[in-house]
């Protein structure tokens, strides 16, 4: 479980976060969502270890973040962002065993090229594995990041080592394609006793794959619930939007539209 | 667009060959120049340096002390100048994530050449009080205040955000490398003659001055940086995603840009006061290698290191040979072959294709 407590967060006289509590339950699929400048990023540099809030603490199963080496940190998380480029030509396969720097010393193990291959295999990549990172089209460079990160916090095997895996707004870029595949995958975790904290801004598509939602608003929580509180009222009034309700007669699912 | 062929070597297996070659370019450095010596005379005068070998009775004293003196000094000079340029130009491009940094454009060199010609012109004429209290040191420590103070302003102006701006970058290193250049200028204006000629000589590389003394402190220098930053290929490799990523890698990424800022600022302006500004090496030796077979950096560091020796030997061959008796001023030469190589690299990278070549 990844357990915010009481964040705040100041920079100069400007308060982004406010006294902020949430907790993102363990196997599960948590949605971060809001409107622009609420916040949300500063809640996932935070709750990721790599800034300091101004007040109160962030615990990853119980444990304070902050008391965690950097090695051990790197080892229980991972966070894909929305697009990695590289001034340098790099083989795939390298940029995957980047993920296993905090693993291993000067030579990489036998287990870690094992992992990086596995983690090729599950993103789809493993015949374009020597292929130069920078040659790949989008879709597939963020493959490549997402097996990197899978690499990172890789010890899936064991089921008793928490590992989180954090998603910065990871399919902003992408076609309908590759948007699907990345959140099926980060979804397909949760079986390996991962948990998923994801940035995302299509409320379809969180609402598909989420099972816990924590709105942003003005760096407080709007709403902090399960797919069943996302309501009309709290959308038009986060969003500024107004909220339609359609029906998807052939999966009976619950889609949103919105106009201004 | 096909992949170039790469070397299937490993890094193991290209360092041998590097080092193979660098012992022959040694070989082949200490025997050439206005004294010719064969290689058995350069074994026995180095076993007889090192007091591994008698030393036989009979007239050959000049030649054993041409070659102890002028000659084996300058070897080793012009190698470990070479690593280090090399070393820096890897550290650098890794620091500035982009493949056109060298320590000849950052300012790295300028602003050391700045530091080390304000000891050679006001230092021995006025005991000044600043110089004084680091005595023989005074010339390799303003060397390294002046490269690094030229150094860190390039790199604050060109990153932004995490990000680094390329023509920011290059822009800031004509201006820090104009006033550097402007300054070591008029130093040599107001110097008085023979101070002056030598100051003009020495801005433009050269490896005639080569002494045991200097050679061994640039040779600790480079031996100690290397030592300490061999150990980041890793972190460097992590940094190729940006600042961010590398921070989730578990890398402290502001750490690591000073530290090795401040390693390879030591390298380079120790070298620099002994050897004058040297451009270009540093951006050739990693780009060559780049082509050959990779941009890992745990691959890039020591290779790097030797071939850059190796470069530079030949170029100091070439130097001492072209013009006889007169030598040619290494920046030339580097500059002739590195200036080409630099525009090629830009223009690649202008369309875009700066990751296609390694």
């Amino acid at each position: 479980m990844v357990e915010l407590r009481d964040i705040s967060f100041v920079v100069g006289n400007k308060r982004i976060l406010d006294g902020l509590s949430a907790e993102f339950g363990e196997r599960r699929f948590n949605v971060i969502l809001g409107p622009n400048g609420a916040g949300k990023s500063t809640l996932l540099k935070i709750a990721t270890g790599m800034a300091q809030p101004t007040s109160g603490l962030v615990r990853y199963a119980g444990v304070d973040v902050a008391t965690l080496g950097k090695d051990r940190l790197a080892t229980t998380r991972a966070v894909l962002s929305q697009h990695v480029e590289l001034a340098f030509a790099l083989p795939a396969e390298d940029v995957v065993m980047m993920g296993r720097y905090p693993h291993y010393g000067r030579t990489p193990s036998a287990r870690d090229r094992e992992i990086v291959g596995r983690a090729l295999e599950i993103v789809g990549m493993s015949d374009r594995r020597s292929q130069a990172y920078p040659t790949l089209s989008g879709g597939e460079r963020q493959k490549v990041q997402l097996a990197r990160v899978l690499a990172q916090i890789w010890n899936y095997d064991d089921p008793r080592l928490p590992k989180y895996l954090f998603l910065d707004e990871p399919t902003s870029s992408l076609d309908i394609h590759y948007q699907i595949h990345l959140l099926d995958v980060a979804r397909g975790l949760l079986d390996f006793d991962c948990t998923v904290v994801a940035i995302l801004h299509d409320v379809n598509v969180a609402l598909h794959y989420g099972d816990y939602f924590l709105m942003l608003s003005e760096g407080r929580v709007a709403a902090a619930t399960d797919g069943a509180g996302i309501t009309r009222e709290l959308l038009e009034r986060v969003f500024q939007v107004r909220a339609h309700r359609v029906l998807d007669p052939e999966a009976g699912e619950q889609l949103w539209r919105f106009t201004l | 667009m096909t992949a170039p062929t790469r070397s299937r070597l490993g890094t193991r297996e290209v360092c041998l060959l590097l080092g193979a070659l660098l012992i022959v370019a040694g070989v082949a450095s200490a025997c050439i120049g206005a004294f010719t010596f064969t290689p058995a005379q350069v074994v026995h005068y180095l076993a007889q340096g090192l007091g591994w070998q008698a030393i036989p009775a009979g007239n050959d004293e000049l030649g054993r002390r041409v070659f102890l003196e002028l000659r084996l000094p300058r070897v080793i000079l012009a190698g470990v100048t070479g690593a280090v340029l090399g070393v820096s130009g890897t550290l650098m491009q890794g620091l500035f994530r982009n493949p056109i940094v060298e320590p000849g454009l950052a300012g790295t060199s300028a602003g050391a050449a700045l530091g080390a010609a304000l000891v050679f012109v006001f230092g021995e004429r006025t005991t000044l009080a600043f110089t004084a209290p680091l005595g023989s040191f005074a010339v390799p420590a303003l060397a390294f205040a002046g490269g690094f103070a030229a150094t860190m302003l390039v790199y604050r102006l060109s990153v932004s955000f995490g990000k680094v701006d390329v023509f920011t970058l290059l822009l800031a290193g004509i201006a820090v490398n104009a006033v550097c250049g402007a300054g070591t200028g008029f130093l040599s204006y107001v110097a008085r003659d023979p101070q002056a000629r030598n100051i003009t000589f020495w801005n433009l590389g050269t490896f005639t001055t080569a002494e045991w003394r200097g050679v061994t402190l640039v040779t600790i220098c480079f031996a100690l940086g290397y030592a300490w930053c061999q150990r980041y290929g890793k972190a460097l490799n992590a940094l190729m995603l940006g600042e961010a990523e590398a921070g989730y890698l578990g890398i402290d990424t502001r750490r690591l840009t000073l530290m090795l800022l401040v390693v390879n600022t030591l390298m380079v302006a120790v070298a620099t006061a002994m050897v004058g500004v040297i451009a270009f090496i540093g951006l050739v030796v990693p780009h060559v290698l780049r082509m050959l077979k990779s941009s890992d950096y745990t691959f890039l560091l020591p290779a790097s290191a030797l071939l850059g020796a190796v470069v530079m030997e030949v170029i100091d061959i070439v130097a001492r040979v072209l013009i006889p008796p007169a030598e040619l001023p290494i920046g030339i030469i580097t500059a002739v072959i590195g200036a080409p190589v630099f525009l090629w690299i830009l223009m690649r990278q202008r369309r875009g294709l700066s990751g296609f070549y390694g």
